[in-house]
């Protein structure tokens, strides 16, 4: 743990507000109090004691509210596959319309709503699990368990899937097609507008002047055109080097490609702490740190750009202010 | 002679190995990158890169080379190598399993901590068992044993860490690769090697006396557990080391051996200074080859070495089926 990342780590559940206004009264308001008080002082790496200690709290709450509620018997119950639309789902559906979440929601390199994520319960995926819980709607995404989503359809459960191709725009399309899916229109209609909004105010501080960018993941890869992170690099204002290269996609990069182009800014990813990897070496390869000129770190804040949602606001707004700290728009300075 | 050659194309391909890489380097830029500074680019690509790759796949070449030579001067056993016997994946297995499960924190002290254990280990154990039973058969069906069981454990603790990224890097660690290393790697490896080195280098008198057997080398004065000893924590120091920061690299200490030997006065210390020298050059080959093979996808070294080494194997095996069955 290099020094106090209170400030980054703090922010996650703070910040959002202008995004997310109704986050904290859409599920137990009892619980996101106490917790959010309770942070330990230097965020450190409490998560996971504090996750468990909530989970086995909260799903006593959940499972005694879920047995005894008729009041959201008219919605939908909505089990969610795929960690980008566990989250969506989280964001816009009552507490007792979630059937259950993908068990990726809980990581926090994934999942920006980790911690609003652990009191529901959990499917890996399996058709067995949607047999059991029976839910009214899956939701799950493009990318993966095509047999799964294929066998589910032929048994007549209502199946939708999100693209993971995403950009910053199309995201407020997905948040009003999920609200339209679960009954909750007026809610993904608010949050979406709301993120509109955000990104045009964050969009009108762009300037000619756009350094150049480059998100280099575990194993150097990074993301190049067609990523949500690639559209979020450019609605910050700045220039996604991986793209100009010409790689698209999730791409490993030679370490010695991005020497020899210098780039401005160098986004890592914060390890886990807990799991070390080899492929979390590379941010801390002596060719980055020689680079004088380069500014390197995790600047995107964990898990806000793994997901299309509207907590990627967070990822283009830490990315433009900085881009306006190493290259101001004002000519005076 | 045979030195000065091997010695020279040591060099000769750790130059080429320092001018190849993605980044369009031309020479001046290279050499001037290397040694003065100039461009800073060229200046960390060279000394922060390709430097410490270089350097690695030298040294891990020669410690591979080397103690496949004293394994089968040891064993007197023509299919003794580090990787075919379970050193090296147990090497791996060690770093894997004391690295991934966090007990050192994400440090890379850990690595080779692990990687020496391991390898010290299955030395040990192979040696135990050759010792009791002295068939060639024995020792190499011990060895496959090993390495099945040591690649599972460590497929299995890689499977189970929660971090997403390491399951991949079982390709790292049951094939190797030199890829992004840099001068940390270098500094955990090199010492270690190189008191391996020495271990290993000073127990050739004996090994030439064993190659008279046994009982005659007893007789010679030489003390069999002493240099038992010798092998053992040489072989650990340099293929542990070497696993380590740069995976299992198989069939170098295989090939290399038989291939000098004709060269050679076929005396077991003869033959370690050039099966040393032929390691190296054969890794720097194999990683150059590696990088240059796919141009936009590096390929992990061992593949290339096993490719090679394989197939070698099996040659030498249908060679010796008679002495061995």
């Amino acid at each position: 743990m290099r020094g106090c990342p209170a400030d980054r780590k703090g922010q996650r559940p703070l910040a959002p507000p202008s995004v997310l206004p109704d986050i904290s009264p859409a599920r137990g308001e009892i619980t996101h109090a106490d917790d959010e008080t309770n942070l330990p002082p230097c965020g450190g790496d409490g998560r996971q004691p504090r996750g468990g200690r909530r989970t086995a709290l909260l799903s006593a709450v959940f499972v005694s509210t879920l047995s005894t509620t008729a009041h959201a018997a008219d919605l939908p119950r909505v089990m969610s596959m795929n960690v980008c639309t566990d989250q969506l789902v989280l964001l816009l559906a009552e507490p007792d319309q979630i059937a259950s979440l993908s068990d990726l929601s809980l990581d926090p390199s994934l999942s920006f709503l980790h911690t609003d994520a652990a009191p529901y319960p959990k499917n890996s995926g399996r058709a067995e699990e949607v047999f059991l819980a029976k839910p009214d709607l899956v939701v799950t995404g493009t990318f993966s368990l095509h047999n799964t989503t294929s066998l589910l359809e032929t048994l007549d459960f209502a199946v939708e899937e999100f693209a993971y191709d995403q950009s910053v725009d199309t995201i407020p399309g997905e948040i009003r097609r999920m609200g339209a899916l679960i009954g909750q229109d007026a809610k993904a209609e608010q949050i979406a507008s709301t993120y509109e909004r955000d990104l045009a105010d964050l969009r009108a501080r762009q300037c000619p002047m756009k350094p150049t960018a480059i998100a280099y993941e575990q194993n150097g890869v990074v993301l190049g055109e067609g990523t949500l992170a690639d559209s979020v690099i450019d609605a910050a204002g700045l220039t996604n080097l991986a793209t100009e290269l010409g790689y698209s996609a999730m791409t490993p990069l030679p370490l010695e490609e991005l020497v020899s182009h210098q780039p401005d800014i160098v986004i890592v990813s914060e390890p886990m702490a807990d799991a070390p990897a080899l492929a979390d070496q590379i941010a801390h390869h002596p060719a980055l740190r020689a680079l004088e000129t380069s500014r390197i770190g995790a600047f995107v804040p964990r898990g806000a750009w793994a997901c299309g949602g509207p907590f990627v606001i967070e990822a283009v707004r830490a990315l433009t202010e900085l881009r306006e700290e190493i290259a101001s728009c004002d000519p005076a300075r | 002679m045979l030195n000065a050659i091997l010695g020279l194309a040591c060099l000769v391909l750790t130059a080429v190995s320092l001018l190849v890489g993605p980044a369009d380097l031309d020479l001046r830029s290279s050499v001037s990158g290397l040694f003065a500074g100039g461009d800073e680019a060229a200046m960390i690509i060279m000394q922060e890169i390709r430097l410490p790759r270089a350097l690695l796949a030298l040294t891990i070449g020669i410690s591979l080379g080397l103690a496949g030579a004293v394994l089968q001067g040891l064993l007197r056993n023509p299919l003794a190598e580090p990787g075919l016997i379970g050193v090296t994946s147990s090497a791996s297995f060690g770093a894997v399993a004391i690295f991934y499960t966090g007990l050192a924190g994400a440090s890379l002290y850990a690595l080779p901590a692990g990687a020496l254990a391991g390898a010290a280990l299955s030395v040990v154990l192979l040696l135990a068992i050759a010792a009791r039973n002295g068939a060639t058969l024995t020792l190499i069906l011990a060895g496959v044993a090993l390495t099945s069981l040591t690649g599972a454990l460590t497929s299995l603790v890689l499977n189970l860490s929660p971090n997403p990224f390491a399951s991949y890097e079982i390709i790292f660690w049951l094939l190797g690769s030199l890829r992004d290393r840099s001068m940390s790697h270098v500094w955990l490896a090199l010492p270690l090697m190189a008191l391996g080195w020495l271990l290993l280098a000073a127990s050739a008198r004996a090994l030439d006396a064993l190659s008279l057997g046994e009982e005659a080398a007893s007789s010679l004065g030489i003390r069999l557990s002493a240099t038992r000893l010798l092998v053992v924590l040489g072989t650990a120091l340099a293929v542990g080391a070497g696993t380590a920061v740069a995976g299992a690299i198989g069939f170098i200490g295989l090939v290399v051996p038989h291939l000098v030997r004709p060269f050679t006065d076929r005396l077991p210390s003869s033959l370690l200074v050039p099966s040393a020298l032929g390691g190296g050059a054969l890794l720097l080959a194999a990683d150059i080859a590696a990088r240059l093979v796919v141009p936009t996808r590096e390929l992990n070294v061992g593949v290339l070495t096993a490719l090679i080494g394989a197939p070698f194997f099996l040659w030498l095996v249908v060679r010796a089926r008679r002495e061995l069955f």
